[in-house]
């Protein structure tokens, strides 16, 4: 009786051991990758969470305030200035940074002689740390000693050494220029990919049937690199969003503090004013505002229906 | 279609890639209504010259009419080609009517004559209920013949496939076929075809245009180039199994192969110590051993259900295939005598060149 009742039932218990056994093993492989994002994303991110319902200041006892932090936010004309002037900034610097790496991209998509070396060029300050290039800049925006400073005097546009820096247009306007030259190849390697991923029989279908360059442009380049815009756009929008270093090193600030991004803004409340539970509960505002955006662009450009 | 005889005509057209000469001069017409098939190894050039008459690629020296009209550097779409390309080459992005209606929409025709158009079209290729998918959702078949419908919209002068079957699988292969020569039958255009595959250019090609090496070794009517080719090339390339090229040396009348002594028939031998013999596997007889015989042995056979091959060996160690349709079974190692009617031997001289009767 015992034994007739055992054998099914270790039937039926063998193929589930071996399921739950590969189970196992699937989770030991992403068990070290789990342990990164976990680690170094979702518990910081709690932390934060947790902080922002407080008011925290350094030196102190933390003391609960609910969602203070968050509602405080609503009626703080410096963040939503700060925010303004992030989205001015992004705009404009991913409209820059895309009207010329797709230029590029498209140059360099060619077989042509020295394209390896353009590439290249083209690249180079991207391995810089942004850091590092708003201090190299800053060198060659220098009143006395900078380049720009001589070149301008030289093509007689500025009649005396001009301070770049001291006004927010010009300012801007360097800034602007950093980021293109810093970022620049980065989007356009990302675009030449995605570039070169258009079959060539697809273009000279397209040649074929009248389409001219514009045209095979719009109507087959563009559609067929949604995705990799997607992810150009994201990227380049992200790192707009997050921009801080080129302000600090480079304006601090700007003239009359109208260049404090949102993270500059975060990073004065936390580490200047030592309001860290503030500065916590605007950081989950933002990482909100870049999901937000992601999410839409990803809409926009309906990744994911495709063929 | 101004001129009605000529439907397109090569003049020494040559193309170099950087330094490297790929197509050395070739000439070639074309009648109107004409199937032609461009045959040849991988890589002598069939689909550099296709795309040079498409105008994909630039043509280094000489000169292409389409239709009495001088295309050389025409862009290739006021050429009056439509292409067809082995990957089908099909926008991803577009429904299949979309595809379909591309070129005429580059070209601004109106919309319900794009219409009209893409409806002809599906009809003759029976696409009419894939209109409105995407080419993702299509079997290959299907992507070929939406391929084939872009084409068709354009109205073309000539089409132009290079190798547009071979992402197929064998039966569809044949079904393709097919449906090619029915369109070519119903169209009545010029149509241009690159394959690699023999039973497609035998059964389809009006005219048949062998390729070596950026050289056309001869055009003809796939009866012409089986029958009467023009040198060992063309003999050894159409044809499967191939033709046996039997290397002989001249004695007086006769030939000898491998210490067999065979006539020459109705071929003159003068000016030659050695030449080639031509003979296709399935003009060989395996006879009862008597003077003019090859002299064989057995190497190995195959049966294939109606038909088998018999692979020999000379006794200079030349082999032989012989088709045989009946008669007895051979072992490996069997010693044979093979004949054959003497209308049916090709003769070539040692560099390749036929010798004609
Ligand atoms: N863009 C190119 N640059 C340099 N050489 C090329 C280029 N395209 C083709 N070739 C060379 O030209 C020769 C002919 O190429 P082609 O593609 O015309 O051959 P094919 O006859 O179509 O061969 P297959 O039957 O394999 O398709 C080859 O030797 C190839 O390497
Ligand atoms: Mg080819």
């Amino acid at each position: 009786m015992t034994i007739t009742t055992a054998s099914p039932l270790a039937s039926i218990a063998r193929p589930r051991r071996r399921a739950s056994m590969r189970q196992w093993t699937g989770i030991l492989y992403v068990a070290p990758a789990m342990a990164l994002v976990i680690v170094f994303f979702v518990v910081p991110l709690i932390f934060t969470v947790w902080m922002s319902l407080h008011n925290w200041p350094l030196i102190g006892q933390p003391s609960w305030i609910g969602l203070g932090n968050y509602t405080r936010m609503f009626s703080d004309a410096r963040f939503f200035s700060a925010l303004g002037f992030t989205a001015y900034y992004t705009v404009i610097a991913t409209i820059a940074i895309f009207a010329l790496a797709f230029p590029l991209a498209l140059f360099v998509e060619r077989q042509r002689t020295g394209v390896g070396f353009y590439r290249t060029v083209f690249f180079m300050p991207v391995v810089v740390g942004l850091a590092t290039a708003s201090l190299l800049w800053v060198w060659l925006a220098n009143v006395d000693a900078g380049v720009f400073s001589s070149i301008l005097r030289w093509f007689g546009i500025t009649g005396r050494a001009a301070n770049i820096l001291a006004t927010f247009d010009s300012a801007f306007a360097l800034i602007i220029v950093m980021v293109v030259w810093k970022i620049v190849g980065f989007t356009m390697i990302i675009l030449l990919t995605g570039l070169q991923a258009i079959p060539a029989d697809l273009t000279e279908a397209a040649r074929i049937d009248g389409a001219n360059a514009w045209q095979r442009f719009t109507k087959l380049t563009l559609p067929l690199m949604r995705r990799t815009l997607a992810l150009a756009f994201i990227l380049s929008i992200t790192g707009s969003v997050l921009a801080f270093d080129q302000f600090y090193i480079m304006t601090s600030g700007g003239p009359q503090n109208r260049m404090i991004s949102v993270v500059y803004y975060i990073f004065n409340q936390s580490f200047v004013s030592f309001q860290l539970g503030y500065g916590s509960a605007l950081s989950i505002a933002l990482l909100g505002i870049l999901v937000t955006l992601s999410v839409v662009q990803l809409r926009l450009l309906r990744v994911g229906d495709e063929r | 279609m101004s001129d009605a005889k000529c439907g397109m005509r090569l003049q020494n057209v040559r193309k170099d890639f950087g330094k490297v000469p790929i197509i050395h001069g070739v000439d070639l017409e074309i009648s109107e209504g004409d199937f032609v098939v461009f045959v040849g190894p991988s890589g002598c050039g069939k689909s550099t010259l296709l795309r040079m008459i498409a105008g994909l690629e630039e043509v280094t020296d000489g000169s292409i009419e389409i239709g009495g009209r001088e295309v050389t550097d025409l862009d290739p779409s006021l050429r009056g080609i439509a292409m067809v390309f082995q990957s089908y080459a099909l926008y991803p992005h577009m429904s299949v009517r979309d595809n379909l209606g591309f070129g005429l929409s580059m070209a601004n025709v109106p919309k319900d004559e794009i219409a009209r158009h893409v409806a002809e079209a599906a009809r003759i290729l029976k696409l009419d209920a894939l209109l409105d998918r995407r080419p993702g959702q299509l079997s290959g078949g299907q992507r070929q013949r939406v391929a084939i419908g872009r084409a068709i919209v354009r109205k073309p002068e000539v089409f132009l496939f290079d190798e547009p079957l071979s992402n197929l699988d064998a039966e569809l292969r044949v079904s393709m076929r097919i449906e090619i020569a029915r369109l070519h039958k119903e169209l009545g255009n010029t149509m241009i075809y690159v394959t690699h595959d023999q039973t497609e250019a035998m059964t389809l090609a009006d005219k048949i245009v062998v390729l070596r090496e950026g050289r056309i070794e001869q055009v003809g009517s796939p009866r012409e180039v089986y029958e009467n080719p023009d040198n060992t090339f063309v003999a050894g390339f159409i044809g499967s199994p191939r033709m046996n090229l039997l290397n002989g040396t001249i004695a007086g009348k006769t030939i000898d192969i491998a210490g067999s002594t065979i006539l020459a028939h109705a071929h003159s031998l003068e000016g030659h110590s050695a030449v080639i013999v031509g003979l296709r596997p399935e003009h060989l007889e395996v006879v009862t051993a008597e003077p003019c015989t090859l002299a064989a042995t057995v190497d190995f056979s195959e049966y294939l259900g109606g038909i088998g091959y018999l692979y020999c060996q000379l006794a200079d160690g030349q082999t032989v295939t012989v088709e045989q349709r009946e008669g007895e079974d051979y072992k490996a190692g069997d010693r044979i005598s093979l004949s054959w009617r003497p209308e049916k031997l090709r003769l070539f001289s040692a560099d390749g060149a036929r010798i004609r009767p």
